[in-house]
């Protein structure tokens, strides 16, 4: 049989038959290579890759529950705070007299200017054990504003079974609100207090001076021949200037009186009272922001990782050409 | 199995592989002492779920084969630039014909690489793709362009 009539599987076992042994120099040198193999077994699965692949996550999930168990040290522990002064709002007693807590006023009620004309409203909820406190204690918010020369503009009370609320708005003047806010506080525990102080000499001062500008064009214009254009413009600027004093008097009126929202209610009916957190918070706090990076890490990362395929892609096309263009020599 | 157990069971089909792929006995020969000491060096990484010790031998070697086709290529490059290059005489195995001898030295290394592996060490196409980091199918057809030109080439020498 001569060489090109053989086929495919007879050419198959010429190479086969063929095959090389490796000469014994070379079987010697790959034993000494072998007997030198390194007598500690290594764990087969642990591996550097592997060892990451868990280790990292586990160092996020450790940092994240410390950062965020961790008490801060720049907040002053708000809860602890607002207990205290209810507390000592709780302290007074409901029906006694009003006379004994005067001396002190909330924290958030600061004293009003007496030289400067301001805005200035507070909010006050307070929390009452029964509907019959709730009614008592909205008679006596009455009374501490009109003895302190205030009016109420509003009164909304309503009772359910043994949950009641009720809503006041009170006028009070500016000058006794410190006064008021703190006798109104003393009628039950507090849960909710908000003040808002806004001044509004500044405006006035401006108002004030356009006024003064206005009734000097209306004195040059008053000296002036009294043609038809003439007292056209005085009549303007006389409309300008008057409402300009009835918006200044309106103001200083205003600001003449705080006002005050004041919310009575039983605990029933009571907004939710701000729990302490539990032991597992700060698990639950660290797992929402690990949720959160993990998303974040998402939607930075699969563009990354996008990239990142691409590029192995074309790093591997590159290999391959030149793999190939390399074994395509003979 | 131990390191021992695997370079003893396989070195020849380590030796024969890089024969055939570098169709040079001495080189052969030092490649497949290098494939050895870095598979040894390796060895950690073997995973016998993840395939054979040949098959990874193979890969290793397969490796320091291309290492060395690289390096041979900037030497060439270098020699051009200077005089003649050095011509290896081609011999792949003992027993083989004048007529076989002459037409493997008409196949490229790509090619002699997948006739060694999947003819001489009998290695199955799923697992000589393996080593060559192909598809199944590409070294199938890598093997059929080989043979082919083989039989060619000993059609014309007949």
């Amino acid at each position: 049989m001569s060489q090109h009539d053989l086929t495919a599987g007879d050419l198959a076992a010429q190479l086969r038959a063929a095959r090389i042994a490796a000469p014994p120099e070379l079987r010697e040198r790959v034993r000494m290579i072998a007997g030198s193999e390194p007598s500690h077994a290594r764990l087969s699965w642990f591996t550097a890759r592997r060892a990451l692949v868990v280790a990292v996550p586990v160092a996020a999930a450790v940092a994240a529950s410390i950062v965020f168990t961790l008490p801060s040290h720049k907040q002053p522990q708000p809860t602890a705070l607002s207990a205290q002064r209810t507390e000592r709002a709780a302290s007074p007693p409901l029906h006694g007299s009003v006379s004994k807590s005067f001396g002190a006023a909330p924290a958030l009620a600061p004293p009003p200017s007496r030289t400067r004309a301001q805005r200035y409203g507070a909010s006050l909820t307070l929390r009452l054990a029964t509907a019959t406190g709730v009614s008592n204690g909205v008679k006596r918010a009455l009374h501490i504003a009109s003895a302190l020369g205030g009016y109420s503009t509003s009164v909304h009370a309503s009772t359910r079974g043994r949950a009641a609320s009720a809503t006041l708005v009170l006028k009070v003047p500016r000058t006794h609100v410190q006064q008021a806010v703190t006798q109104l506080s003393a009628l039950g525990t507090i849960t909710g207090e908000h003040v808002d102080v806004q001044d509004i000499q500044t405006g006035l001062n401006a108002t004030d001076r356009t006024i003064a500008r206005l009734q000097r064009q209306l004195r040059k214009l008053r000296a002036e021949t009294q043609t038809v254009s003439v007292r056209r413009n005085i009549a303007t600027i006389t409309a300008r200037v008057e409402r300009l004093q009835r918006q200044q008097a309106a103001a200083i009126r205003t600001a003449r009186y705080a006002t005050i929202d004041l919310r009575l209610a039983t605990p029933a009916s009571a907004a939710p009272a701000h729990h302490g957190h539990g032991p597992l918070h700060g698990l639950g706090v660290a797992f929402r922001w690990i949720g959160i990076g993990a998303v974040y890490a998402f939607a930075l990362g699969a563009p990354l990782a996008a990239l990142i395929t691409l590029a192995w892609l074309a790093a591997r096309t590159i290999r391959r050409r030149r793999e190939n263009e390399l074994l395509s020599r003979r | 199995m131990t390191f021992a157990q695997a370079a003893e069971r396989h070195l020849d089909d380590v030796y024969g592989y890089l024969s055939w792929f570098t169709g040079d006995r001495a080189a052969a020969d030092e490649l497949t002492g290098a494939t050895f000491e870095r598979a040894l060096r390796l060895w950690h990484r073997f995973d016998p779920r993840r395939g054979s010790a040949q098959t990874w031998l193979c890969q290793v070697a397969r490796t320091v084969a291309l290492d060395h086709f690289r390096s041979e290529r900037r030497r060439t490059r270098r020699e051009e630039l200077a005089a003649q290059p050095e011509r290896v005489d081609e011999h792949f195995a003992e027993g083989l014909s004048a007529d076989l001898e002459a037409a493997l030295a008409t196949l490229t290394a790509g090619e002699r690489e997948v006739v060694a592996l999947r003819v001489v060490l009998e290695l199955d196409a799923a697992t000589a793709s393996r080593v060559l980091g192909i598809s199944a199918t590409n070294c199938t057809t890598r093997l059929n362009r080989a043979l082919k030109k083989l039989e060619e080439a000993l059609h014309v020498a007949a």
